[in-house]
């Protein structure tokens, strides 16, 4: 068989399942990507934007009196403290930046919390793009303040309606949207998933995060963590600090994936390790959530960012390889995260990073004496109505 | 004579005749088996040269909201895999001596519901219910190397698509890898959405029918008129309608009273196959 496109698979997982209108898209992505990203002016404009712009490098922070509370030793690294508070922005930057060379004017993107969508209006507002944003109607609600932050930033918000109304949606949307107008559109994927060369975009614009990461903390420590933490919802900011240390076989890496109400029969989650199985969603071939007739399944987390189907095509490699393992947090683990980052340390993470965390209380004794490593992916400040919400009215103006 | 046989002969008269024809596509389970069932039997009646016949999927990225909302509805209603088999084998058996032997049926699916059951054992199964060709919307020709030698193995004929921006080694690819029909989307986006065929696209069908040589060439993707039949005719051998017809359906079943539902279908079905014919070459 011919084949122009070199579809790039991680093990046995990723490819290009694509509809036959979006592969000469694909194929002029690919293209331009490996183009531009080996340019020496473009990697020097990203990397200027990246810091004079975003703020990076991020901060490497000792999780003190969790430390000692916990009776291991908590590094951070902090995704929340970049511009618009989330890893996210690595990737619009790079993305964007990669639009504007590829001569497109108008992005769209998808978006579940709200902070892929404010990180590409961000970016698109910089750079001077047409931005429009899918999201859908229960993330909408839930992230309402993105929502609001999107629009002053210029980007057109359209709100999905259908389906399940989340990030699954969002993404149908998006995609559909870049079929009608290729030449003048680029899609701007907010996670380590899709159809080739979507993965490796994004994970490459992330990986940033790895190789700060392990610099620091060789540099502050001498020393290797045993074990990095990240949540996995697409699987952006865990592949984006993960790759650093994946050549490092005594690092454990884990990714947190989200639990909901558990992960017994009859519950809802958005674990694809624990109760899913190989398919194809959205352009690949990874674990999904899926009944036994291929139909893609309802999800739930408290998080918008983690409330998915289907996780990026280098974890599903990942695990099979055994290189990562995979566990999860449940909603309530994830408040119990949260809270405790914010009255031990002072910081109000994002929802989707408290279930890392949450992991970690949890498994505290299995880490005991242990240097562990979580990715921070953003801050909390989008989820604040939620939990106001789950604390009960009487708490509300007290 | 095996299916891809009885596909190509059928459809390779059509050609070879001068016929054109219109192709209509609807969406297994929508309005719930037997208003489908009653939808293949009149198309049957009505000798279309080839039906679509969907399987509905949560997910149809392709598609546009009329086909997504058909998905929507079929899935409501319960349709299965195991469901549409069983549509596909009651037409087969034909009953009140109607034509539904004959009429080459495609199914048109997404890659996972599928890849749920192994290719193999997915393409064998539609195979024995009667299916005589698979097309799947989100399988370029780079993926579909097990969905080929699948059909190949069952004998139904695998249908790829070409756009306006495939490239020529792509197309001839596809073409080659095709059985059947090579269909041809005759615009950029998803289905559904209205645009006049013009220039550019017709000059793309032109150079899709002189890559296609025998192989008769299908155009889809918003055609929903008798005027659009035509000028998808204009180049290639079958029109091939989704959207609009399936809204058609649809409407008319919906406003019918429950004991009418399955001739409301059929007469919709029958109406709109007459308006659409208005665009076929005399
Ligand atoms: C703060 C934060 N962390 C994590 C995620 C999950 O995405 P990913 O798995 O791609 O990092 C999101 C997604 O919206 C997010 O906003």
């Amino acid at each position: 068989m011919t084949t122009t496109l070199d579809t790039t698979r991680f093990g046995a997982f990723g490819g290009t399942f694509a509809p036959e209108t979006l592969m000469a898209p694909l194929f002029e992505l690919e293209r331009e990507w490996k183009r531009w990203t080996a340019d020496a002016d473009f990697r020097a404009e990203l990397a200027s934007l990246l810091q004079h712009f975003a703020g990076r490098p991020t901060a490497l922070t000792h999780a003190r009196r969790l430390s000692r509370e916990l009776g291991l030793e908590l590094w951070l690294k902090r995704e929340d403290l970049l511009h618009t508070g989330a890893h996210k922005l690595n990737n619009t930057l790079g993305q964007c930046l990669l639009a504007q060379r590829m001569g497109k004017s108008r992005v769209v993107a998808e978006t579940g919390a709200g902070q892929h969508g404010v990180a590409t209006a961000t970016a698109c507002a910089l750079l001077g793009l047409d931005c429009v944003v899918y999201m859908g109607a229960v993330d909408a609600a839930r992230q309402r303040m993105n929502l609001l932050r999107m629009e002053l930033l210029g980007a057109r918000v359209r709100v999905v309606e259908h389906g399940q109304r989340t990030l699954k949606d969002a993404i149908n949307e998006a995609m559909r949207a870049w079929v009608g107008d290729p030449t003048e559109t680029h899609y701007a994927l907010g996670s380590a998933l899709g159809p080739h060369p979507f993965p490796s975009i994004v994970a490459g614009f992330q990986q940033v995060i790895g190789e700060e990461a392990r610099k620091d903390f060789l540099a502050r420590t001498g020393r290797l963590p045993d074990a990095v933490v990240a949540c996995v919802g697409g699987g952006s900011n865990a592949i984006g600090i993960f790759r650093a240390f994946v050549p490092d076989a005594s690092v454990a890496l884990v990714g947190v994936e989200a639990g909901g109400e558990g992960v017994g029969k009859g519950q809802q989650h958005a674990a694809r390790f624990a109760g899913g199985e190989p398919g194809v969603l959205h352009g690949c071939y990874t674990y999904l959530l899926q009944d036994d007739d291929g139909q893609i399944r309802p999800t739930h987390s408290i998080s918008a960012g983690l409330d998915y189907p289907a996780v990026g095509p280098e974890h599903a490699m990942l695990h099979d390889e055994k290189r990562a393992r995979y566990s999860w947090a449940t909603d309530a683990e994830a408040l119990r995260g949260f809270e405790a980052l914010a009255k031990g340390e002072g910081i109000l993470c994002a929802l989707e990073s408290a279930h890392a965390v949450g992991w970690v209380l949890r498994e505290r004794e299995a880490l005991s004496g242990q240097h562990v490593l979580v990715n921070l992916s953003g801050r909390g400040d989008k989820d604040l109505e939620t939990i106001a919400s789950l604390r009960g009215p009487e708490r509300e103006g007290a | 004579m095996s299916a891809v046989d009885k596909l190509e002969l059928r459809l390779r008269a059509l050609r070879a005749t001068g016929r054109k024809g219109i192709a209509p596509y609807l969406t297994a389970g929508d309005g719930g088996s037997d208003v489908t069932l009653a939808v293949l039997r009149e198309l049957a009646d009505q000798d279309v040269p080839c039906v679509e016949l969907g399987l509905p999927f949560s997910d149809p990225i392709a598609d546009g909201p009329l086909l997504q909302a058909a998905n929507d509805r079929a899935l409501a209603a319960g349709t299965t895999f195991e469901e549409v088999l069983e549509i596909l084998s009651r037409f087969r058996r034909g009953g009140r001596g109607e034509l539904g032997r004959d009429l080459p049926v495609i199914v048109m699916s997404y890659s996972n519901p599928l890849v749920r059951r192994g290719w193999g054992n997915a393409v064998r199964a539609l195979a024995r219910a009667g299916a005589d060709g698979l097309l799947v919307a989100d399988l370029p020709i780079e993926e579909a190397g097990a969905m080929s030698s699948a059909a190949r193995m069952a004998g139904i004929a695998p249908i790829f698509f070409v756009a306006p921006t495939t490239s020529e080694q792509r197309m001839t690819t596809a073409i080659q890898m095709s059985r059947g029909f090579v269909y041809a989307i005759g615009r950029l986006g998803v289905t559904g959405a209205r645009t006049e065929l013009d220039d550019a696209a017709q000059a793309f069908l032109a150079r899709v029918r002189q890559v296609a040589g025998g192989l008769p060439v299908g155009v889809g993707f918003g055609i929903s008129n008798a005027s659009e039949v035509g000028a998808a005719l204009k180049h290639a051998d079958l029109a091939i309608v989704g959207s609009a017809f399936v809204e058609h359906v649809h409407q008319a079943v919906s406003q019918a009273a429950p004991p009418r539902r399955l001739d409301a279908a059929r007469v919709a079905a029958r109406e709109f196959l007459q308006v659409l014919s208005g665009g076929l070459p005399a």
